[in-house]
């Protein structure tokens, strides 16, 4: 009789910690991926004229606020057999839940860093050439000046991808292994299973874990917001 | 050491800004262009910069034609150069950091990434030379605060200081005191003549006749466009060669 309530004590830490790390895992790696994607894009459309300019901006304004579910199914279209990266066994891998997070977090992250170098006046730029820096330097020089709104991008960023579930559902399948860990299932995936399921202390335990995770990456972007100080 | 523009044309899209305009700075020389607003002082010194290829004519150092080296020779030619702006356009940084900047960019990627972990655990204290050219503006005492914490006047002597700080042969300054009070201006003044007494060559865009009278050795006017008068600040300011330069020099051309 007293078996099934200890099976079904509700927080399970293994099984929870497993979780949370899969999430942190695929969300951060998906996230240092599509920063050092972005910002040579956000920094090349800011300062760069070329043809075809406004077709990228709305690519990636259109792209911010992109279905996680759409990504989701075109990387499992992508990584299936019948797809270009079939031969890569990717279905339900955490590679693959990488891949879709970096396409939903690659034009949010581009497209604040974009306003965030765009605001960096020519004239601090112009100095840093005309004391011998090279085109690299310069584009340093605009990611230091730029530097909180790039951490607050790549916090947006974060936060889109560690809370969405479409996505990581699709092509990540929500799998935990037999000894009760996760393999692909996420805080999100996890949420509706347990949800669905009747456990709703497990789904609440998990829930307040990604509210404190988002509440905590919101706090450090007012915190950078209102930091003015350079330093020394 | 003389950096030269030979016979140059300057033109943004199909506005002729200037043409056929010749000047050339020495070593330990101030040169000044004067001429009312708009005629092309600042884009003259950006040629001079090897900011922007001129569209016609030559610029050259020690004979050199720079534009037809390639970007890489062209840089070493670039950093035997510094120029100063109207606005300070510093960098969102301390003082010190600011002025070790024209330094840091000419040192090799280990060095500089040492010296930028040096300055986030706060253990560098800074480099003798950027602490010499701010010491040249009066302003070493500030070198570890924060460059937006500045009044104009010394945001403006941290932008000159730092110019100087890795040792141009030729300094080019476009306006440098035009925002700035009568205490910050002598001050600047001051620094430029310590500057030509170290041998630096300085041009300086002015339009400010009395500051052009008080610290150039040459001075070229700059109307319509081109130059239409150079020589010896004196001769140009006692015996023009031109009516139009007395004229300007009076204040009775009004642009
Ligand atoms: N980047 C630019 N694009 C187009 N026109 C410009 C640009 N910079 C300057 N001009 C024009 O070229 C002329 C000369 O400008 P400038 O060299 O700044 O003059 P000054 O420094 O003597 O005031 C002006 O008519 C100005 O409007
Ligand atoms: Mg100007």
């Amino acid at each position: 009789m007293l078996t099934p309530l200890v099976v079904d004590f509700p927080f399970e830490w293994n099984y929870i910690r497993s979780i949370i790390y899969v999430s942190l895992y695929v969300s951060l790696t998906a996230v240092a991926l599509s920063t050092l994607f972005s910002l040579p894009i956000a920094l090349f459309v800011g300062f760069k004229d070329f043809r075809g300019k406004t077709l990228v901006t709305s690519i990636i304004n259109t792209g911010m606020g992109f279905p996680s579910v759409v990504v989701g199914l075109v990387v499992l279209f992508a990584v299936s057999n019948q797809g270009p990266l079939g031969s890569f066994d990717l279905v339900f891998t955490t590679e693959a839940m990488i891949m879709s997070q970096f396409v939903l977090a690659a034009p949010v992250i581009t497209g604040v860093s974009l306003a965030a170098v765009s605001s960096v006046e020519q004239n601090v730029r112009d100095a840093a050439y005309a004391m011998g820096g090279t085109k690299l330097d310069v584009a340093f020089v605009t990611i230091k000046e730029a530097r909180y709104g790039i951490a607050t991008a790549v916090l947006a960023g974060f936060g889109r991808a560690i809370s969405e579930v479409g996505s990581v559902l699709i092509v990540g399948g929500n799998i935990a292994s037999s000894d009760g860990t996760s393999v692909t299932r996420t805080i999100t995936t996890a949420i509706q299973l347990e949800a669905r399921q009747g456990r709703f202390e497990t789904a609440m335990l998990l829930g307040a874990v990604l509210v404190v995770l988002v509440l905590l990456v919101n706090a450090i972007v007012v915190r950078l917001g209102s930091d003015d100080g350079g330093y020394r | 050491m003389t950096l030269e523009a030979i016979d140059v044309r300057h033109a943004y899209g199909d506005e002729t800004v200037f043409d056929g305009v010749s000047l050339s700075v020495d070593p330990g020389e101030v040169v000044a262009i004067i001429g009312p607003s708009g005629v092309g002082k600042s884009t003259l010194l950006r040629l001079l910069a090897l900011f922007d290829a001129p569209d016609g004519g030559e610029i050259t150092y020690d004979d050199t034609p720079i534009w037809q080296l390639s970007e890489k020779r062209r840089l070493e030619y670039r950093r035997r150069v510094g120029m100063v702006f109207q606005e300070a356009s510093l960098f969102d940084a301390s003082v010190r950091r600011n002025a070790e900047y024209g330094l840091r960019v000419r040192q090799s990627w280990t060095d500089r990434l040492r010296h930028e972990v040096a300055d986030l655990v706060g253990k560098s204290n800074g480099t003798g030379q950027a602490l010499e050219a701010l010491e040249t503006v009066g302003l070493r005492e500030q070198a570890t605060q924060d460059a937006a914490s500045l009044s104009g006047g010394e945001a403006q002597r941290v932008a000159f200081a730092r110019a100087l700080a890795y040792d141009p042969e030729v300094l080019l300054l476009d306006e440098p005191t035009s925002d700035l009070d009568p205490r910050n201006t002598a001050m600047i003044e001051d620094a430029v003549m310590e500057a030509r007494d170290r041998d630096i060559g300085i041009v300086i865009a002015t339009h400010d006749m009395h500051q052009a009278e008080r610290i150039a050795d040459r001075v070229g006017v700059l109307l319509g466009n081109e130059i239409i008068e150079l020589g010896a600040t004196e001769r140009v300011f006692d015996d023009p060669n031109d009516e139009r330069t007395r004229k300007f020099i009076d204040g009775e051309l009004i642009y």
